[in-house]
């Protein structure tokens, strides 16, 4: 199978797309709002670079363990050549055939905005270690350029930091990617997003559910790019026990630019106003809670956004949920993949915990 | 305490509207970031400032004033700006008589420091993110300058020719020294974050140091060559020739001995490769190793002396073993996206690694950027007195660098005559400050409750506990405050726990590295601080406490190599202990006892 919508995907599907979009299809077939879409198998990308790119990129690797410079360069290299070679005129097909199937049961036209998100097949799994090594690319329109960006996100997994990664965590031999699924989403066109956890991630207290939250689209808040809103809400009377507002000095928009959802300022009108209202704070809690419910109370981390111009509850959808890794991965040295974006930043704690500059 | 006045110590008795004979405060260079070298002004009650004997031990010649202001304050304020550290201007030193105090210069608004934050971000990022080509870039440009100035055949130059070297030299040592700042302030912020999420994750900050030891630098290469000179001269039979006598007439009590022509053949090819450095940072009045080897003779004694003899390797893959140790347990206590972090954070700093380059760029940078300056100044001194201009070529060391420019650029004969008449009065200025410097107080100004710059709390050993003996606020800094009859009724101080180990013995108090050779193996070494040029001597000690530092300086690294057990940061022990003690000192603990006197 090369390409499936997200109607046809559950949870046994992990295998063909990834534990991510399997999780997702599982949300959507159970009933709950989550956006539209489809996914590109493992399968269907599993060799797909010609036989002459994949010599030349073996060719690039055969040195032993390359130091940070040459690996910079490397890695652009490779990614140059994958990105540049056509995919397969069966899986080209198949991706837009759905994604005009999309297009049509979104209702929005040809414009429609969809995020392109790698889905590792072993992400969250026994070689976790890839997992946040891939990128998603948020905002992207129409068939070609989703095929586009379903190249780069197998590219992405030559990043130097992808391959730096691998070099010092886990040495697969750098060519050889993790199977590598795909998935596209219609885009939410978020007025607010963020994440909420069913136990508070700090302490481990199970008696609580935390959500933290920006206004956009949640990439700044799953990034830790932002101090975010902070809500912990008791679990018992589904009561806000503490509320904090971030000092929020950016966001994550569409730039007018790329077209692409991008970090840029915060409007000042919004910098220092919580992204939601009390009532969405106790909705998202309690349907986090029933998601940890079906997932058999394992404690859980769940993407949301909350869409503009849609009424409240309508608004508010679920993009993703995994296991909360914190409390729930023992010592495992696998990385819980939590986020596209390395989980320390030396930068972020020099500016925050060093210079204790406000606001970041 | 903290609704006492903080305690001052007043800078009055160091104001002086001349520093040396001569001195005007137009010598400082302008324009400037945040402020030249000065003498202190009453002003300067106001803040803190620290004596940095660290680097400066023994004082400033007037011509090393001017490489003193491109480094440690033109160099770090131009670096400080550049890389856009956000609560700070950098560095500003000031002259007590010749001897370097140096303070720092918050940013105080709010605008700069967002803007400075901003500037941080975009700089330090794409650095970390490919430390080693950008050091490489960096090294290259200094080693290509060095094999210029190394080269160059001054003896068969013209005077014009070698006036346009010193310029030159003087061009580089200023552009040596942003380098250093530059690159310095990237690794600090590494290293600081990895710190503060050491904190955050429930380590402590000062393991980090720890974590990243025990990597090869110029310097432990130097001390290796220097162990495999030892057991060459011994294997040859050399061993008297190198543990008796002065060292100014030892190549040739050597090289009258059998064997002593191969042994010197080694030891210069070592000099050819290691022997670029002087001893202090930015002094051009005193040799390199090429020029006068005792250093290095003095540290192959010191490795021979060592009564059991001393194995390099097996100490190396000792503190190795440990580092790993202490990695391992870390790794243990975390897991989930704590262990993550640390994962990521410990793999950033091995990249671009602070505790390595603190030591490596001393080579590059420190100990060697103002040789080409001392070179040129040399010969330049050379040909003015051979036309009677000066007396000595080395009075040159007692112009300030604009009286030098001013004189070379047309000042002519009447300012050369000036300057003869000054020489003296500066040299005995030099001398007598020379002989002040052990007995100048360690902190002058205010001496605040906390510093919140954590690099002067690791690097220059600022801590709490420093700061609290510093304003009298334990028994022992008021007993050492209220001066010399209470100190000596000091029995136990406390610092900074650096490696652990608990040693018995007598004590030495050094307190300039030209006094090292003094050091007897098995004594227990008592100093204000120690830099690169002190580690031969961790060879023979058997622990090692000092007034100053943290878990970033030197001695702490060292000791941790060497395996001794050592105590930093207790601000006073050079007072409360004198040569000849019995003390014990707990590595662990951070405490030193004295035992007798």
């Amino acid at each position: 199978m090369t390409v499936m919508d997200l109607r046809d995907i559950r949870a046994r599907d992990a295998g063909l797309v990834g534990p991510k979009m399997a999780r997702l299809g599982q949300l959507a077939a159970d009933g709950w709002r989550v956006p539209d879409g489809y996914a590109v198998t493992a399968d269907a990308l599993d060799g797909w670079l010609p036989p002459a790119a994949r010599g030349e990129l073996a060719r690039l690797f055969t040195a032993p363990a390359p130091g940070h410079g040459e690996l910079t360069r490397l890695a652009s290299r490779a990614r140059e050549l994958i990105e540049s070679q056509p995919l397969p005129p069966a899986v080209a097909d198949a991706v837009a055939s759905a994604h005009a199937r999309l297009v049509s049961r979104a209702g929005r036209g040809a414009g429609l905005r969809v995020a392109v998100r790698s889905s590792a097949v072993s992400e969250d799994g026994q070689a976790a270690s890839f997992a946040g090594q891939y990128e998603t690319y948020l905002g992207v329109s129409g068939a070609d350029d989703v095929l586009r960006h379903v190249r780069r996100c197998w590219a992405s997994g030559f990043s130097a930091h992808a391959l730096t990664y691998r070099q010092r965590f886990g040495g697969t031999s750098p060519v050889r990617a993790a199977d590598l699924a795909v998935g596209v989403l219609e885009l939410v066109d978020a007025r607010s997003a963020g994440v909420a956890f069913t136990l508070d991630p700090v302490s481990g207290d199970r008696g609580v559910c935390v959500v933290e939250g920006n206004w956009g689209f949640g990439e700044s808040v799953v990034s830790g790019q932002v101090t975010p809103d902070h809500w912990t809400v008791d679990r018992a009377s589904w009561r806000v026990r503490s509320a904090r507002t971030g000092a929020k000095r950016t966001w994550s928009a569409l730039s007018p630019d790329t077209g692409l959802v991008a970090l840029s300022e915060l409007p000042g009108n919004l910098a220092g106003r919580p992204c939601l209202e009390e009532e969405e704070v106790r909705y998202i809690c309690e349907r986090a809670a029933a998601i940890e419910s079906a997932a058999g109370g394992v404690p859980q981390d769940v993407e949301w956004a909350v869409a503009r111009d849609l009424p409240f509850p309508d608004s508010v959808f679920f993009l993703q949920h995994r296991p909360e890794t914190t409390w729930t991965a023992g010592d495992s040295p696998a990385p819980p993949g939590k986020t596209a974006e390395p989980a320390f930043d030396p930068v972020r704690y020099a500016l925050r915990n060093v210079f204790k500059v406000p606001g970041t | 305490m903290s609704g006492d006045p903080p305690r001052v110590f007043p800078v009055d008795e160091f104001v002086r509207e001349e520093l040396y004979p001569g001195y005007k405060q137009a010598f400082g260079s302008q324009p400037f970031v945040a402020g030249p070298v000065r003498p202190f002004s009453l002003a300067d009650n106001e803040r803190y400032w620290l004596r940095d004997s660290l680097h400066f031990s023994e004082g400033m010649v007037p011509a090393s004033v001017a490489t003193l202001d491109d480094a440690q304050t033109w160099g770090a304020q131009l670096g400080a700006e550049i890389v856009g550290v956000p609560p700070t201007l950098g560095s500003v030193n000031r002259l007590a008589g010749t001897h370097v105090y140096i303070g720092t210069i918050d940013v105080d608004t709010q605008w700069q420091v967002q803007a400075r934050a901003a500037r941080f971000g975009q700089y330090v990022s794409p650095v970390l993110a490919d430390f080693e080509s950008y050091w490489a870039a960096r090294a290259g440009e200094l080693q290509s300058a060095y094999d210029h100035f190394d080269n160059l055949d001054l003896a068969a130059m013209s005077l014009p020719e070698v006036w346009t070297v010193l310029k030159d030299a003087y061009a580089f040592h200023r552009r040596a020294w942003f380098i250093h700042f530059e690159v310095m302030y990237v690794l600090t912020a590494n290293y600081l974050a990895f710190y503060a999420l050491a904190e955050e994750i429930g380590l402590s900050g000062s393991q980090v140091s720890a974590f990243l030891s025990g990597q090869e630098t110029f310097y432990s290469r130097t001390d290796e060559e220097l162990w495999r000179l030892a057991g060459l001269a011994r294997s040859l039979g050399l061993e008297p020739a190198l543990l008796s006598g002065s060292t100014a007439d030892m190549r040739a009590r050597i090289a009258a001995r059998p064997h002593g022509a191969t042994w010197l053949a080694s030891f210069d090819q070592f000099l050819s490769v290691y022997g670029q450095r002087v001893e202090e940072t930015c002094r051009i009045d005193i040799p390199s190793w090429t020029e006068d080897p005792s250093p290095a003779l003095y540290s192959i004694g010191a490795f021979l002396s060592k009564p059991a003899g001393f194995d390099f390797h097996a100490a190396r893959a000792a503190a190795v073993a440990e580092r790993d140790a202490q990695v391992d347990a870390a790794r243990r206590s975390l897991n989930g996206g704590d262990l993550v972090r640390f994962n990521e954070a410990l793999a950033s700093n091995l990249a671009a690694n602070f505790a390595w380059w603190n030591e490596e760029h001393n080579y590059l940078i420190d100990r060697r950027a103002a040789i080409p300056v001392r070179r040129a100044t040399l010969e330049l001194g050379a040909r003015l007195a051979s036309s009677g201009e000066i007396a000595d070529p080395a009075d040159l060391f007692f112009a300030f660098k604009p009286e030098l420019f001013g004189a070379m650029s047309g000042g002519g004969s009447a300012s050369w005559a000036e300057l003869r008449a000054m020489v003296p009065d500066r040299r005995a200025y030099f001398d007598y400050w020379r002989e002040r410097g052990p007995s100048l107080p360690p902190m002058l100004g205010t001496i605040p409750e906390v510093v919140p710059d954590p690099i002067m709390i690791e690097v220059f050993g600022l801590s709490g506990r420093f700061l609290e003996t510093m304003r009298g606020d334990t028994p022992a800094g008021a007993s050492a405050a209220a001066g010399d009859g209470l100190v000596a009724t000091v029995t136990e101080i406390r610092g900074f726990p650096a490696a652990k180990g608990v040693v018995e013995g007598v004590a030495r108090v050094i307190t300039t590295v030209a006094d090292l050779h003094l050091m007897e193996p098995g004594e227990i070494l008592v100093c204000g601080g120690t830099t690169t040029e002190w580690t031969p001597a961790f060879g023979i000690i058997t622990a090692c406490v000092c007034d100053t530092g943290g878990s970033l300086t030197h001695a702490a690294i060292v000791s941790r190599e060497y395996g001794i057990p050592c105590v930093v940061g207790t601000a006073i022990a050079t007072q409360v202990v004198k040569t000849g003690d019995r003390v014990r000192v707990d590595g662990r603990a951070g405490t030193v006892q004295v035992l007798a006197r």
